[in-house]
């Protein structure tokens, strides 16, 4: 006999059981116009540990919103390095359009080599970005995660955790000044990092997410099809259950590519549900913020008693 | 049996060391890596330590010239360093030691090349403690904290170990283990007051009151009038950029600006929160 299974259940029967069911704080977002993402590749807006979702609701709430890829990617696929640096600026662009972003603008630096570059270098181009778009909200890579190997999402997180409040700085590269840009510091930080690799990053806030929202971030993420979606992915799926004489009914009438794209979205649902269930609500991402006085510890508490609306 | 009869001795130099402190107050060394936040993190125990008679120094690593309200960078760095001598005295501490690297630029500078400029003044001053920014803490912005409490930290070590700094030797300056550690930051970390673990070898959390210098710790930082500015400023302009208002703020001048620090120390409150490695982290537990 065959049995039916749903791939979903499996998923998300996992989910809950791996991530317990401690409540995070919902939050808002902040009063603002524009947000800037700034990641080392072109797939870091939308992973299993978050962002999508968030991009396009600041967009919903009225942001524009900017995707600062400061890689090249070109290990990232089987074309090649040229060529996958050309196909992953292609889908990234494609996928930013899909959460509602502007533009992405791509630094190019050598993927996977951002160990040893000229840190100051990086920061002063995150610099000159917030100087010109001037952007309120800052998403990127947690730069105090812990264990987390790659050299390229370390950096740009530590680039871009000065590059954020230092922009505001009018001795910090005064040459832009030159350009008729003024000093613009952003006053809010949105930082994720994978919840499963150590304490290094503890989520203080969580977003919630409506049914469209949830869409967008699922469709942006299968769009990367150099580096997700693969058939193949499916068709292993799919040999491992018949060994077992189970199907996935969900797969009926699909090619490998569609099943593909499929076990991507419900990918993205699932997280998107687990997150959602830990903060009392549908569909969440999880995220560490940082508020616009936290970098004042002692006058916090004073501010948040003395400030008046004018 | 040998491995034993060696650590004892090593572990007995250290205890005999201790003793020896606590005949004479120890030598206080704090590494910095800019004006304010060796103040605001630990000001309060540096001056409680040089009230007990403790000889206090700080170096202090970067010029802080990029932290001002209109001023040029050449500027800032000059009164930084005027402003943090002045911060330094009103806690007791003897002597400023300006490393002068640029402020905001510690990424790209040789990390060994810090350390080594450290382990020359851990030698020469002899420190019975050591206070340090701490590079585990999380969510500090500031990151020239983050590369100096890096390199001090590893400056601690080789200090103490012949092989580094050859030269030195010929100068008479020997290796130097300083006995106790505070590792300093501001309270940004929400995980600050977590034990790192049960483990003997791993820094603690301690916490020292410090309700009698804490009017120290308010005139050394109302001392840092050009970053006090900075902050002051920079807070009004975000709140009249967004329709509000802090009426302190309504006028910014040196009393508001001053009044303005104090508010910050005093919400700092009257203790101080360390991760602490004393001699007995040098001492594994089945030894005590
Ligand atoms: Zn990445």
């Amino acid at each position: 006999m065959r049995t039916a299974i749903t791939y979903r259940a499996i998923l998300f029967a996992w989910g809950v059981a791996a991530f317990g069911a401690d409540t995070i704080l919902l939050g808002k977002l902040p009063k603002g116009k524009v947000v800037m993402v700034m990641q080392p590749h072109h797939d870091d807006h939308t992973t299993d540990y978050g962002m999508g979702g968030l991009i396009a609701r600041f967009v919903d709430e009225g942001y524009e919103a900017y995707y600062v890829r400061a890689s090249n990617d070109e290990k990232d696929g089987s074309h090649g390095y040229a060529r996958n640096d050309m196909i992953n600026l292609r889908e990234s662009e494609e996928a930013t359009r899909i959460l509602g972003m502007k533009k992405v603008i791509s630094l190019n630096w050598r993927n996977d080599y951002m160990g040893p570059i000229p840190l100051d270098e990086l920061r002063a181009q995150l610099i000159l970005l917030i100087r010109k778009y001037r952007p309120d909200v800052i998403l990127g890579h947690n730069p105090w995660e812990h264990y987390q190997k790659n050299p390229d999402h370390r950096n740009v997180a530590r680039a871009m955790a000065e590059a954020w409040w230092m922009a505001g700085y009018e001795n910090v590269h005064p040459e832009h000044m030159k350009l008729g840009l003024k000093p613009h510091q952003a006053s809010y930080l949105y930082l994720k990092a994978r919840l499963d690799w150590g304490l290094g990053h503890t989520p203080n806030l969580a977003i919630e997410l409506n049914e469209s929202q949830v869409r967008r971030k699922q469709q942006a993420y299968q769009t990367h099809r150099n580096v997700y979606a693969n058939p193949a992915s499916a068709r292993a799926v799919k040999s491992a259950l018949a060994r077992e004489n189970l199907t996935v009914p969900e797969f009926e009438g699909l090619d490998d590519q569609a099943a593909a794209v499929r076990m991507e979205e419900w990918h993205m649902d699932w997280i998107s549900r687990v997150r959602g269930k830990e903060a009392g609500v549908k569909y969440a991402e999880d995220y560490y913020f940082v508020d616009e006085f936290d970098h004042l510890p002692g006058l916090k508490a004073y501010l948040k008693e003395n400030v008046r609306p004018k | 049996m040998i491995k034993r009869v060696r650590f004892a001795v090593a572990a007995g130099a250290l205890l005999a060391c201790a003793i020896d402190l606590a005949a004479a107050p120890p030598v206080v060394l704090v590494i910095a890596a800019d004006a304010s936040n060796f103040v605001l993190a630990a000001g309060g125990t540096i001056a409680k330590m040089a009230e007990a008679g403790s000889p206090v120094y700080v170096i202090r690593v970067t010029n802080d010239e990029k932290d001002s309200w209109g001023l040029t960078a050449e500027e800032t760095a000059l009164r930084s360093r005027a402003e943090t001598e002045a911060a330094a005295r009103a806690l007791g501490v003897k002597e400023v030691i300006p490393l002068g690297y640029r402020a905001a630029e510690l990424a790209d500078v040789s990390f060994s090349g810090i350390r080594d400029r450290l382990i020359f003044y851990i030698r020469h001053y002899k420190p019975g403690v050591m206070f340090i920014p701490n590079p585990y803490t999380e969510y500090d912005r500031v990151l020239d904290r983050y590369y100096t409490g890096a390199a001090a930290e590893d400056a601690f070590r080789a200090a103490a170990l012949e092989n580094f700094q050859l030269a030195h030797a010929d100068v008479e300056l020997g290796p130097h283990l300083t006995p106790e550690l505070y590792y300093y930051a501001q309270p940004v970390d929400p995980r600050r007051k977590e034990p790192e673990s049960t483990a003997t070898f791993v820094p603690q959390p301690r916490s020292v009151d410090i309700a009698g210098t804490l009017q120290k710790k308010i005139a050394a930082a109302s001392a840092l009038k050009t970053v006090n500015e900075s902050t002051a400023r920079r807070l009004k302009a975000r709140l009249d950029a967004t329709e509000r208002r802090l009426s302190l703020l309504d006028a910014i001048d040196e009393s508001s600006i001053r009044r303005l620090a104090e508010v910050h120390v005093r919400g700092l409150g009257t203790t101080e929160e360390f991760r602490y490695a004393g001699i007995e982290f040098r001492i594994p537990r089945k030894y005590r």
